[in-house]
């Protein structure tokens, strides 16, 4: 067996033993069977709820959050941070203030958002996109630095129009990046409209989550917490799997 | 065992083979090499690119073991490294950013555990050997490349080995200060008369600092020829303008090309 | 007068007068007070009620240290392992980036079910936010040291346990240090989320009274202490960082943008 598929089968091999001792571990009494339901009837719950049309409108209206946040956060940011990328005095003003507020811990925003809009559609998804927002920006000033110099200079040499330069350099050299932008927007934003539906809502996955949780409903706690990590790990890696393909058009 | 002083220093290889595998693909990179270089000569390999010189020399120093064939230096196995008896000065100064220039030509010392005050005594005059006793408290980040080729070439000799191998240590370096570092090492080389191996892509550079010049040819690599540089010493740059030098140039560019 | 200085003072200007903005729109009545209190009456909130600030900041502080000790240690010494072996590295940082996509906090419900709302839960949950981006960090900084230098350790006689100690390690640590700025934040954020959310104390604990209590000058104090909390650790590393400054640069490429803070 070649070295990849061996490296393949052991990772499955982790994984599947992972969810063995899930299953196993509160069957066999080595966790109290309160606290950690086994594997199955977790996800026998989950087929449950995803049967259940109360479910689905808090699903949905998560979904709906996240999916208006992200369309109005990633090409925001995208346009404003090229703005500053591209100018330079622009960039020697801003690009420290944003390297400062996205280092600076977003979630602690989330009672002032509240103050302001109250607990509302617009508040999450206004929290959702300043969770984004700064990543974007970030991800497009490295999206334009990383344009390569001299294939700009190639393009200028050979007389390409602006509209050339930009469909046929910084767009191919920008993909991947473009790409990375998108996943990682993702992440942070998805994390931020659950923390705010969790924080404070009344309706939504997080609240169900957030509710679960305190009422010591484990098994459909778990189930939203696989069915959340399920989500955020096929997207990841749908995307993932673009960008690499794009990764060799930059070399 | 004692070791006679017309055999400190020699190194001898016998039908050295080496096949490199990896991914299920074997590549012969070495294929019988065998020579022997006298104590205290200079001795270069050149060769094309790929050839297998610098794996060549990586087992010369011990680093790496040949498939098959042996090696031999001072008329001792040589298996593993061994940094007393073959010093090593690679392409890339690698001196530890973290440490001193001193503390860089210490370096091999400590690791010995050799007293405090032994260390910097040996260090300092490594280091005033190649002239930068001046430097010994600055760091590499504060020294020129070809500064820091000094304090590694400092540190392989620190130990006074008798066999200093070198793998293209100038290359990386700008015209001028492979210049200036060519009459330098030779400066050394006179004053403690070491076995001196160089792996170089330079014909020219090889000529000039050498007694003997060894051809390598490329994959796999083999001893194409042995050419002994009859040039007089000490060497000078006005010599690289002679007629011989010329010759013996070309003749270079001939066996590598073929 | 230079790009570099007009566009620093530009930037003064700009936070100059956003806190100018800060004090003047609530009392020109341009911004509801609730939303945003008069920046000298945030202060103000901040120092009457110091002493609970402070008690509230204790306890922050511990869960935090805790938090950092588990997160950064462990994802420090993870990521220095899985980034020495080529095959632990393939085979688990595949497994480690693809969990790195899931929102952790839905995780905290969870642990407050199993460890209660004290420090427990608000410590565990800390240590696993932090611990992931950590780990990835240092694995990824682990890699771009140069090989070589171990090569020529090798060749002056060094005995792997040489190898480890003296350059290996030492060759760390500007990647030790820069996982223990990202580390440290995630622990900070991840303790007050967790306090936000479900808690009998500590700094979260007081923004979210306060909110409830619509006192937003006190919501603003307590978040001011937040971030001066996050300001102080930082510059804290980045001093440490600074002592190595010099040869840090000549050990590798330049430093790579954060990745993980910043939720």
């Amino acid at each position: 067996m070649s070295p990849k598929a061996v490296t393949i089968v052991a990772r499955l091999a982790i994984v599947l033993a992972v969810f063995g001792a899930w299953e196993l571990a509160p069957r066999i009494d080595l966790v109290d069977i309160r606290l950690l339901p086994p594997l199955s009837e977790v996800l026998a719950t989950l087929a449950q709820l995803l049967s259940t049309a109360k479910f689905w409108s808090h699903l949905g209206v998560t979904l709906g959050e996240t999916l208006v946040a992200f369309l109005i956060a990633v090409p925001l940011g995208a346009v404003l941070g090229i703005l500053i990328a591209e100018s330079r005095f622009a960039s020697e003003v801003f690009k420290p203030l944003v390297f400062f507020v996205f280092s600076i811990p977003k979630s602690i925003f989330l009672p002032i958002f509240i103050l302001l809009f109250g607990i509302t559609f617009t508040q999450k998804i206004a929290f959702g996109v300043f969770s984004t927002i700064f990543i974007v920006m970030m991800t497009a000033f490295a999206a334009i630095d990383s344009v390569r110099e001299d294939h700009l200079r190639v393009a200028r040499s050979y007389g390409a129009t602006m509209f050339q330069t930009v469909m046929r350099v910084y767009l191919p050299s920008m993909t991947p990046v473009l790409l990375e932008a998108i996943r990682l927007a993702m992440i942070f934003n998805f994390t931020g409209i659950l923390l705010a539906e969790m924080y404070a809502s009344r309706e939504g996955l997080g609240n169900l989550i957030g509710a679960w949780g305190q009422g010591y409903q484990l098994k459909e706690l778990l189930a939203a917490i696989l069915l959340v990590s399920a989500m955020s790990i096929l997207f990841n890696e749908f995307i993932r799997y673009y960008e690499i393909k794009c990764e060799h058009w930059r070399s | 065992m004692t070791i006679d002083s017309a055999h400190q220093g020699a190194v001898e290889v016998s039908d050295l083979n080496h096949v490199y595998g990896a991914n299920g693909q074997t590549r012969k990179v070495l294929d019988g090499i065998s020579l022997k270089v006298e104590s205290g000569k200079f001795v270069s390999i050149v060769g094309p690119s790929g050839c297998g010189k610098s794996s060549l020399l990586m087992m010369l120093a011990g680093l790496t073991r040949p498939t098959s064939g042996a090696i031999r230096a001072s008329g001792k196995p040589v298996d593993k490294p061994d940094p007393q008896r073959i010093g090593v000065v690679f392409q890339d100064a690698s001196l530890y950013p973290w440490l001193s220039a001193r503390d860089n030509v210490e370096f091999p010392l400590s690791l010995r555990g050799v007293d405090k005050a032994v260390r910097r005594d040996k260090a300092m005059d490594a280091l005033a050997l190649v002239g930068l006793e001046a430097f010994a408290e600055n760091f590499p980040h504060e020294l020129s490349g070809g500064m820091k080729q000094r304090v590694s070439i400092a540190r392989g000799l620190v130990q006074d080995p008798p066999i200093l191998l070198m793998d293209e240590p100038f290359a990386a370096l700008d015209e001028q200060t492979r210049i200036s570092m060519g009459d330098e090492l030779l400066r050394i080389w006179d004053k403690t008369r070491k076995t001196v191996i160089f792996v170089t892509h330079g014909l020219s550079e090889a000529i000039y600092l050498s007694d003997e010049v060894l051809v390598m040819s490329g994959r796999p690599g083999r001893l194409l020829d042995r050419v002994e540089i009859d040039l007089p010493r000490p060497r000078n740059l006005e010599m690289m303008s002679t007629p011989r030098f010329a010759e013996l140039r070309e003749l270079l560019w001939q066996q590598i090309k073929s | 007068m230079s790009v570099e200085q007009r566009a620093r003072i530009a930037r003064y200007c700009l936070v100059g007068a956003l806190v100018v903005l800060w004090e003047l729109l609530p009392r020109l009545g341009v911004v509801p007070e609730l939303f945003l209190p008069p920046l000298s009456r945030t202060l103000q909130a901040l120092v009457g009620s110091a002493d609970e600030f402070a008690s509230h900041l204790g306890v922050t502080l511990y869960e935090t240290l805790i938090s950092l000790v588990f997160a950064c240690g462990g994802g420090i010494v993870f990521g220095l392992i899985l980034g020495a072996s080529a095959a632990m590295r393939g085979l688990m940082l595949p497994i480690m980036s693809g969990l790195f996509a899931v929102p952790l906090v839905v995780l905290y419900p969870l642990f407050t079910a199993w460890f209660g709302i004290g420090e427990e839960s608000k410590i565990v949950f800390a240590s696993v936010y932090g611990f992931l981006p950590t780990l990835l960090g240092t694995a990824a900084g682990v890699q771009t040291i140069d090989r070589h230098l171990i090569t020529v350790a090798r060749s002056m006689g060094a005995t792997p346990f040489q190898q480890i100690v003296r350059v290996y390690v030492p060759a760390t640590i500007p990647t030790v240090l820069s996982s223990l700025r990202l580390g440290g934040a995630l622990a900070i954020v991840g303790v007050v989320v967790a306090e936000m959310l479900t808690s009998t104390a500590g700094i979260g604990f007081l923004i979210s009274k306060y909110r409830t209590l619509l006192d937003s000058p006190h919501v603003f104090a307590a978040i001011l202490l937040v971030l001066f909390l996050a300001i102080t650790f930082d510059l804290m590393v980045q001093s440490l960082e600074r002592r190595t400054l010099g040869w840090r640069r000549s050990l590798r490429s330049n430093e790579l943008a954060p990745s993980g803070a910043g939720h």
